[in-house]
């Protein structure tokens, strides 16, 4: 009887065990954080956050979006720009491709190799910057001439016409090459030089932009120092504005910004960021004058999204041009879409 | 006595079956032997590591490592590096002045060392004995600027383990196998 009483006893332990490490088991599988999205258990200190920096008062937003998005169907897109009659240039992959206001595709130049920037002269003629050189199309996309290497650690980013002159901004050399219609080198704009107070340029990635600006001085980006630069052809500087600031809308964020720009009809200037990806305006003296879009508008609707891994980070420059009439047109590097924006009528 | 022909039916197909269940027990045991052996030439001849395209640096590194500290560390792709005066991988995103005071700096434990090279430009270097693999500098350097600063899998500490916990709990898929021979995933210079 006690032998029965025994066995049973220790059946009913065993039962237990068995049971409890099946609970043991099932508590540890669900607890189990399988998918790593219950957060590190880190405190704030060690969260980076920048909700609060993305946001922007929708007071200081003058432009809204006004037409359907273009896909350009490129895979990486990277510069725009536009012609006199208004058609829209657009480079990525490995071609140009030329897009209507209500986004039919005109045509495609087809090239050997990746696009960096390009520029359209009033002429018609088509001037693309490869990374070390620079092609001319005619405005049926004929090739007319491919101009001489700028160098082997050349990185053009920017490219700008006027009358007689061709400005190139090479982000690798950290220089501006002026050089005339042939592509003969006229001179270098940029380099260092404490006589003549010029600083050089600081460009920590390579976004280094330039425009020919209507009061007859090139305009050119010095990203490093959160400012951009007037410069006579001959290389003097003639005035800067810009300035730093992560938390005042008026500077420019992060480590090097703007990282393009245009210049509207009235001389105002559009700029582009990157990490707080946003545009925004500026009088032809510096002067703050508003947004046309910030981080919610620009990257994802509703929510001042940043960027997540680094591959995405580092194609969140977007680039910009601009037509006679004030319309912006952004060229849309994460979507590889065209946006336009047009100001706003009713915030004046 | 007469043989019955049943009982000599019932003495061959157990036999048969006998070798049928032997047969299957030794494949079985071949099978289960070379999947050990496979999984245990595959733990030998690859280590984990963190892709730097992929992270996400959420900071899971930093806490889900079966180490007390974890074996994942930032490190640096100086040849990337923009040696920024205004570095968002060294400064916090409101920085109240843009010099080394340690209520301007990112890094929650100040393992991130800056030192002046030539106006404008300054070094950053990082105190690995300082870092616990939490990402947040990854993400400013990342968002703002070249993403020169990254996570990896240090393997003078990494116990590379079979079930890696960190990789059970990694959400963007970053966390991988790759060859021993090979074993860290560098970001390179890639201006285009």
């Amino acid at each position: 009887m006690k032998s029965l009483s025994a066995t049973a006893n220790t059946k009913i332990l065993i039962a237990g065990i068995i049971v409890l490490a099946v609970a043991v088991a099932i508590i540890a599988v669900v607890k189990f954080d399988t998918t790593g999205k219950r957060g590190s258990g880190l405190g704030r200190e060690f969260i980076y956050d920048l909700g609060d920096l993305g946001k922007v008062d929708p007071n200081l937003i003058l432009y809204k979006e006004s037409a359907q998005a273009i896909d350009t169907g490129f895979t990486e897109s990277r510069a725009i720009a536009l012609n006199s009659r208004g058609t829209i240039y657009v480079a990525g992959d490995k071609s140009v491709r030329k897009f209507d206001e209500n986004g039919n595709n005109l045509g495609e130049i087809k090239l050997n190799d990746a696009p960096m920037c390009l520029t359209i002269d009033t002429d018609g003629k088509i001037y693309i910057a490869m990374k070390n050189h620079v092609q001319i199309y005619d405005d049926q996309h004929k090739l007319l001439t491919t101009w001489q290497s700028l160098g082997k650690n050349a990185v053009l980013t920017g490219i700008a016409v006027s009358k007689n002159d061709v400005f190139v901004a090479d982000a690798g050399n950290r220089i501006v090459h002026h050089l005339d219609k042939t592509g003969k080198l006229i001179n270098r704009i940029g380099d260092k030089d404490k006589d003549r107070n010029i600083p050089g340029f600081i460009i920590p990635s390579p976004h280094f932009d330039l425009a020919v600006a209507p009061d007859g001085l090139l305009r050119v980006v010095n990203p490093g120092n959160h400012r951009i630069e007037a410069y006579t052809y001959n290389g003097d500087l003639e005035f800067s504005w810009g300035k730093f600031s992560n938390t005042d809308l008026k500077g420019f964020c992060g480590c090097c910004n703007p990282v393009n720009f245009a210049i509207l009809a009235d001389e105002s200037f559009v700029t582009v960021e990157k990490g707080l990806t946003r545009l925004k305006i500026y009088d032809p003296e510096g002067a703050f004058v508003g947004v046309v879009a910030g981080p919610e508008q620009l990257v994802q609707e509703g929510t001042p999204r940043i960027c997540d891994t680094a591959a995405e980070c580092q194609t969140g420059s977007f680039d910009v041009a601009v037509d006679e009439s004030g319309r912006i047109f952004v060229i849309d590097t994460i979507k590889n879409v065209v946006r336009t924006f047009t100001r706003n009528p009713q915030k004046q | 006595m007469s043989k019955n022909p049943q009982q000599e039916q019932t003495r061959r197909q157990m036999l048969i079956a006998a070798l049928r269940y032997g047969a299957l027990g030794l494949l079985g045991a071949t099978g289960g032997a070379a999947v050990f052996a496979g999984k245990k030439n595959n733990t030998q001849n690859t280590v984990w590591q963190i892709d730097p395209e992929i992270c996400i640096a959420c900071g899971n590194c930093a806490t889900y490592c079966v180490l007390e500290e974890s074996a994942v560390k930032c490190v640096h792709a100086y040849a990337i590096c923009g040696y920024c005066r205004i570095c968002f991988g060294f400064f916090g995103p409101e920085p109240a002045d843009i010099n080394e005071a340690a209520e301007n700096q990112l890094c929650p434990t100040g393992a991130i060392k800056r030192t002046f090279v030539e106006d404008p430009y300054y070094e950053y270097t990082i105190d690995e004995s300082l870092c616990m693999g939490c990402g947040k500098c990854v993400k400013g350097c990342s968002t703002f600027g070249n993403g020169s600063l990254y996570l990896q899998v240090r393997h003078d500490r990494c116990k590379n383990c079979n079930e890696c916990s960190i990789a059970a709990a990694c959400p963007s898929g970053a966390y991988k196998r790759v060859p021993a021979d090979k074993p860290y995933l560098l970001k390179r210079v890639d201006h285009v």
